[in-house]
């Protein structure tokens, strides 16, 4: 008998497991949908219109990052309160309950957007991730995601119930560290879902089902991206938790400070909604001073991102001294690289480093100029959500496939070289999108070259960099598959009795250490509250004020042929008169 | 050797970056190399890289401590 999850927990870990698998079936759609559109684009094997591109484009943006991501998410933080507060779910079948509506509405989404590849039906959704006006799904794509959105939200209910229930038997002991972060990770989820719920709710939706003629496309756009960013750090703080509580102890140590941790996710409560407008840079209709309002705040965010890189790299170096590592750097061969769970996570820390860089140059306001709507973007967050995101929930997958189905893992070896060929193929991909990007190429496009114009690359060819991303893309579906033989492989496994305990780190600096004010989850809303109020209210009212609610009356332009010869007779005759004019200024000075 | 086998594996994996971003950074002082040449680098800096680490030790062919603890 172990001290697994499973042992303690088993019909939490049922849920976190069906969690998995649903993310994991979203990321092997998600998968099929990248290496399409990846040889599609570079034009090395194309096997679909070109029309559907779009529909493939928004299946591997919706199943990935919304699905995939979220999924993955709700085990994670299912396991991190039942393991945190030592308690199972207060109702199983609210659990149930949350899972169910979840899965119900990214279904329904998913079949939308899946049936835009065929004319048997009028069903469509080829919106892409990014899903605001002037594009139109069915409404069976809003409904879906709506559903899937208050799923969330119930999950977070669920996990608040367990802490009020924990925090009435324990008054006076501090909220543990996984459970602290779940609770700041979901306040901020419900700030910034309320964007997206007005922008599907008031506007999307009725449009879509002909309740209302027209929308304002600014302002739906403006409200997407009130959540389109804050959902980054919804996909990362999972990821963070992972950094934070499991590769402290994966490298053999203990997390350098709990105090510091808490400052992040509260950092990350309060000032990740209020950076939207940052995607917004080249939108015309939003005055420049509330862009570099929200590119300030979008730079504060760099705190907790270096907070989070000096605690993790400090508790790394605590576990390789543990476990005998000398020297100002020869601490690190001491970490345990043959551990998949170690090097995946330490990879895409890596990894997220140069996206933080990148990340930077999107930020700025005038950079941006350079970038913006370019494949640079597409490579950003290839290295955020596609690499520090996706690579960490894999690698973490092998320390928690044991826990939650009470089998050994199929293959540490093929999970490590699952791990590393991820790592090299999104350098391969990643580098040749950013490069790509600086020369100009467009993102969201099956055809970046047009004809009777060529990009002309600063180093090697335009071919080169093709070449590169076919190869990126293959390797990481290779990784891929090796990833999912890893997971099809544990679970065809026998039971074992001989699992690691179900653990997280401790600290070196514990709780103890931390303000009690950090603990205080009211305050830390409410302030968040008022940034975001501070940041939105005018850009919201100023868009209103100048497009409508709805948008502008739409007075549709007569397109006739009476009607051209008509304005060409008015132009006509205003440039002769116009010219006559000037002739006679002239002849008259 | 010097390190371990995994450890050896995320060594060769971060040649990758290097790699693609040494083309770059050689072009802003005039050295532009083709593919080919790039790969050419690419594979003497795998050698050395292989050189070294299976070279024995303070010449004892004793194997790195590294990971071997965490071979569990």
């Amino acid at each position: 008998m172990s001290n697994a999850y499973i042992d303690d927990f088993p019909a939490e870990a049922k849920v976190v497991r069906t969690a998995f698998y649903s993310s994991f079936l979203a990321l092997a759609l998600g998968g099929v949908f990248g290496v399409i559109q990846t040889l599609h684009r570079t034009g090395y094997y194309r096997f679909i219109d070109s029309a559907d591109y779009y529909t493939v484009l928004t299946a591997h943006g919706v199943f990935l990052v919304i699905s995939f991501t979220i999924f993955f998410l709700v085990g994670v933080f299912t396991w991190a309160i039942t393991t945190s507060l030592d308690r199972g779910v207060e109702d199983l079948r609210f659990t149930w309950g949350w899972y169910g509506l979840m899965a119900i509405g990214i279904t329904l989404s998913g079949v939308a957007i899946l049936a835009g590849f065929t004319d048997a039906t009028d069903i469509s959704a080829s919106v892409l991730f990014t899903f605001y006006a002037p594009l139109q799904a069915h409404p069976m794509f809003y409904l879906g995601l709506v559903l899937f959105v208050v799923g969330t939200w119930l999950a977070g209910v669920d996990w608040f119930r367990s802490w009020w229930a924990w925090k009435a038997e324990n008054p006076d002991e501090r909220i543990p560290l996984p459970t602290f972060m779940v609770l700041t990770t979901m306040l901020m989820w419900y700030i910034a879902t309320l964007g997206v719920a007005a922008a599907i709710l008031v506007f999307l939706l009725p449009w879509s089902l002909g309740l209302v003629e027209s929308v304002n496309p600014l302002l739906t756009r403006t409200l997407f991206w009130f959540f389109g960013h804050p959902v980054v750090y919804f996909w990362l703080m999972p990821a963070y938790m992972m950094w934070y509580i499991m590769l402290p102890k994966v490298s053999g140590g203990k997390l350098f400070s709990d105090p510091l941790a808490r400052v992040v996710f509260v950092l990350f409560l309060i000032l990740s909604v209020p950076t939207g407008i940052h995607h917004q840079y080249l939108d015309p209709g939003i005055a420049e001073g509330f862009k570099f309002i929200a590119m300030t705040n979008t730079m504060f965010l760099l705190l907790p991102s270096l907070l989070t890189a000096f605690t993790v790299v400090a508790s790394m170096e605590h576990g390789a001294r543990q476990r005998g590592g000398e020297g100002y750097f020869g601490w690190l061969k001491a970490l345990p690289w043959r551990d998949p769970v170690f090097t995946g996570m330490a990879l895409a820390g890596l990894m997220f480093a140069a996206a933080g860089f990148s990340g930077m140059i999107n930020a700025g306001m005038n950079i941006n100029y350079l970038v913006h709507n370019t494949f640079w973007v597409v490579g950003h967050f290839h290295l955020t959500v596609g690499t520090a995101v996706a690579l960490t929930f894999m690698a973490v997958t092998y320390w928690f496939l044991p826990q939650i189905t009470g089998k050994a893992l199929w293959s540490r070896s093929v999970a490590l070289g699952q791990v590393v060929l991820w790592f090299v193929g999104m350098t391969f991909m990643s580098n040749a999108m950013h490069r790509a990007g600086l020369l100009g190429v467009p993102r969201r496009t099956a055809e970046p070259q047009y004809d009777g114009f060529e990009f002309e690359a600063a180093v090697g060819t335009m071919g080169e960099l093709q070449a590169q991303i076919a190869l990126g893309g293959i390797l990481l579906t290779l990784s891929l598959v090796l990833f999912f033989a890893n997971v099809v492989g544990t679970a065809l496994n026998g039971r074992s009795d001989d699992l690691p305990a179900n653990e997280y780190a401790g600290t070196l600096s514990g709780p103890e250490d931390a303000p009690l004010v950090l603990d205080n989850l009211k305050l830390w809303t409410a302030i968040a509250v008022v940034l975001v109020v501070f940041a939105y209210t005018f850009p919201l009212l100023s868009i209103i004020d100048r497009g409508g609610l709805f948008g502008p009356d739409i007075n549709p332009f007569p397109v006739s042929l009476e009607t051209v010869h008509l304005l060409a007779f008015a132009l006509e005759s205003h440039v002769t008169g116009a010219l006559e004019s000037v002739a006679w200024l002239g002849v008259n000075r | 050797m010097r390190i371990s086998k995994a450890g050896l594996l995320v060594v060769l994996a971060l040649l990758a970056p290097l790699l693609v971003e040494l083309r770059t950074v050689l072009s802003w002082i005039n050295v532009e190399l083709t593919v080919l040449e790039t790969a050419v680098v690419g594979a003497i800096l795998v050698v050395a890289v292989l050189v070294w680490a299976f070279l024995p030790e303070n010449g004892n062919g004793k194997t790195a401590e590294g990971d071997a603890s965490s071979e569990n």
